[in-house]
């Protein structure tokens, strides 16, 4: 392929572009922006990562929540440029959240964005279908550059493209790149400022190309044959790769297909609990040091301690899940890259729209056994409303990692010395969180949100790719930090909230006093007479049905900050010395040995910790999920109703699980 | 005929779009037009959805949005 470019744009004001780029508009002050847009895996983050250096990061846009990359030019490339990538589009038509925020941008309608020139980025192995799109952003009237990638591939695929003859045919500037070695980036930019000194776009002719399809295809094939700048030696119906097609053949296959999905299912979730493991036990650690550390450096009192347990532990208890989301992000980047994920899509998508789900809903599925709150942004990706909703609607279900310390520590106390069997009820319960969920989707589909005909797969499967190791990591490492700001701060300020209700209680040995009485500081031991005991206490006659006491009530509360928070309640309320190592042993004996105030009943029975599970099972106890649906969704109403449903299920059942067993005999 | 009942890995022409006006639309988006040369090369395990070849792309199609597309 030949070294290429911006020819066809004829430029006869040859103005000595690197020494007055910014001679229009007043520019001085403010650096041209530029936005990549293209359809989806035209290697748009590939390209980004090669013209930022990899100095780009995301942040979230006003609107609709989606997370953007942003990032400056390479300082090598003369005067800075800020880049922002545009999610992919399939059609101008925008369906999903993430393609209606590119349309936005792209048509001038954002309130925020708006873009001095586009780099439109073209898949040369998809040229029509990619050019197809691309008229659509040369239509806009800003100046453009053409960046065609994938050129490495095309050979693969029998063709050959001339870069020179495409930009003749197509009248703007065509620049041949690959986002993976940096080759080409610099001629991007430069062919960029070029064109924002004398754009061409507007009346060129891939700007005249129709938006009707059928015309469209037709002229863009003419403008291809014209040109002659394609060389094909196969035609192009069975043009598609032939190492894509060998792979398809097996992830595909009619017997190996759901061995090999379900293979990968497997390893990604033992990378994020084995593999994790480690690095969790270590944040923990270090967070607990920290905290003790805090408490030992400032002086002794009230702020020291809220300071080391409240803000330190708060923030600890979101970071101890950062491994596991790392992990998480990394693997679905790499699947994502490679071309897989599109396959298990299309795997299980007549299963899941049997439910009313879709086919993309198999990841914010997967990623809900990790963590809800990125389980719930990745539903962004789902085309049609009803059916993202209905995958949000059920994500909740899905048995995220911050249950798993609850259950441990019920099931241990349900089976004491039975490791064996207490791993076996996990799995059920991992298992049967799955199938609830596609019970509560069917259920919900068929009679609250009824199905519309306009469902669609309709959905390409890229080629096959090596990932890149680094960009991978980049990438994973700006969707992780989102994650962490959008997940982080309402925990922390809700685990600083409860920690001050049950640290303080309206004045010591008063549990109900008068408003304004004195707030006293309480040990940990005092807890008793705190605010969240005096809720507890409040809210006891309800806890009643489920077999429990008002302690375990003030641990159900706190959960509300992350699930997890269950267990370090619980051996406070039910005053376990903290000296690690023994903590969880003290727990469970003085758990075991637990009776209702002032009479010898257990509190922790059969029936009560079964309750428990069960409540836990499909109670939203948490607040985070309940914030990033509001925001996913853009109202309260329907993070409010999955609230209400999922705790009010979740006390139902555990209430009649407990008076059923109780009724059969089973303490 | 219609996609649906395509021979796997037979090459056939496109004649026409017939089905729910916005799908078909979508279709014609991916390049999906009458007159384009396809062909059917693979079904998932379940039989649904297919794959289809056109313009040198893989696409995923559902047997219900495969049968609006008519072939000859």
């Amino acid at each position: 392929m030949d070294k290429n470019s911006l020819a066809g744009t004829v430029t006869p004001s040859e103005a000595p572009d690197e020494a007055e780029p910014e001679s229009k508009r007043d520019q001085k002050a403010k650096p041209l922006t530029a936005c990549l847009a293209g359809v989806p895996n035209a290697g748009k983050t590939a390209l980004m990562n090669a013209l930022t250096g990899g100095s780009f990061h995301t942040a979230n846009y006003p609107g609709v929540t989606v997370t953007i990359s942003r990032g400056r030019t390479r300082a090598e490339f003369g005067p800075e440029m800020t880049l922002i990538d545009l999610p992919g589009v399939h059609s101008a038509r925008a369906a999903s959240p993430e393609e209606e925020l590119s349309c936005q941008v792209l048509e001038g309608r954002h309130p925020s964005i708006h873009p001095d020139a586009i780099i439109a980025v073209v898949d040369s192995t998809q040229l029509e279908r990619h050019l197809k799109f691309a008229s659509f952003t040369a239509r806009r009237g800003k100046p453009l550059v053409l960046a065609l990638t994938m050129m490495d591939m095309l050979a693969r695929s029998g063709q050959s493209i001339s870069a020179n003859k495409l930009a003749e045919a197509l009248g703007v500037p065509v620049v041949c790149v690959d986002g993976r070695t940096g080759w080409g980036a610099e001629e991007v930019i430069s062919t960029l400022r070029r064109e924002i000194e004398k754009p061409v776009t507007e009346d060129s002719a891939l700007a005249r190309i129709p938006d009707e399809p059928v015309a469209a295809y037709r002229e863009i094939r003419h403008l291809l044959d014209l040109s002659g700048a394609i060389k094909k030696s196969r035609p192009l119906v069975v043009a598609a790769d032939s190492m894509t097609e060998r792979i398809d053949r097996i992830v595909l296959n009619r017997y190996l297909g759901f061995p090999i999905f379900f293979t990968i299912l497997v390893a990604l979730f033992a990378s994020i609990f084995w593999a994790a493991q480690p690095f969790m036990d270590f944040v923990e650690w270090g967070f607990a040091q920290t905290g003790a550390l805090a408490l030992r450096l400032l002086p002794e009192g009230a702020l020291s301690r809220f300071i080391a347990e409240g803000l330190i532990g708060g923030v600890g208890s979101v970071a101890v899940f950062f491994p596991q989301i790392i992990i998480l992000f990394f693997l679905m980047t790499l699947l994502e890259d490679s071309g897989y994920l599109a396959r298990g899509a299309a795997l299980v998508d007549r299963p899941l729209s049997r439910l009313g789900l879709h086919g993309r809903s198999f990841v914010p599925m997967l990623s809900g056994f990790a963590c809800a709150i990125p389980a719930v942004l990745a539903a962004r990706t789902i085309p049609q409303r009803r059916e993202r909703l209905l995958t949000i609607w059920i994500i909740p279900l899905m048995s995220c990692s911050a249950r798993l310390p609850v259950y441990a520590l019920l099931l241990a106390a349900l089976l004491p010395g039975k490791a064996g069997r207490a791993g076996l009820v996990l799995a059920g319960i991992y298992i049967s969180s799955l199938l609830v969920g596609a019970l509560t989707a069917g259920l919900i589909g068929r009679f609250v949100l009824r199905k519309q005909s306009s469902s669609m797969l309709a959905m390409e499967m890229p080629l096959y790719r090596k990932p890149l190791i680094k960009p991978t990591l980049r990438i994973t490492w700006s969707r992780s930090a989102a994650y962490l700001k959008k997940a982080g701060m309402p925990i922390v300020l809700i685990s600083a909230f409860l920690w001050l209700l049950s640290n303080f209680g309206p004045g010591a040995r008063q549990p109900v006093s008068e408003s304004g009485a004195r707030p006293a500081l309480v040990t940990a031991s005092d807890l008793d007479h705190s605010f969240a005991a005096g809720i507890g206490q409040t809210i006891e006659p309800a806890l009643k049905p489920m077999g429990v006491d008002w302690r375990v009530g003030v641990g159900l509360i706190s959960a509300f900050a992350a699930r997890e928070v269950f267990v370090s309640t619980m051996a406070i309320v039910f005053h376990v010395a903290d000296d690690g190592e023994n903590q969880q042993a003290g727990l469970l004996e003085n758990i075991r040995s637990a009776t209702f105030a002032g009479t010898s009943q257990r509190v922790f029975t059969t029936s009560s910790i079964l309750g428990l599970i069960v409540f836990f099972f499909f109670s939203l106890q948490c607040l985070s999920t309940v914030a990033v649906v509001k925001s996913e969704t853009g109202s309260w109403k329907m993070a409010g109703l999955q609230l209400l449903f999922y705790t009010g299920l979740g006390y139902l059942l555990s209430s009649a699980v407990v008076q059923g067993l109780r009724l059969v005999g089973i303490e | 005929m219609s996609l649906v009942e395509a021979l796997k890995n037979r090459r056939y022409r496109i004649e026409r779009l017939e089905g729910p006006e916005e799908e078909c639309r979508r279709l014609l988006d991916l390049g999906l037009t009458p007159g384009e040369e396809t062909s059917v090369v693979q079904a998932v395990p379940f039989g649904d959805p297919l794959v289809v070849v056109v313009r040198g792309m893989r696409i995923a199609l559902r047997r219900r949005e495969a049968s609006w597309i008519k072939i000859h």
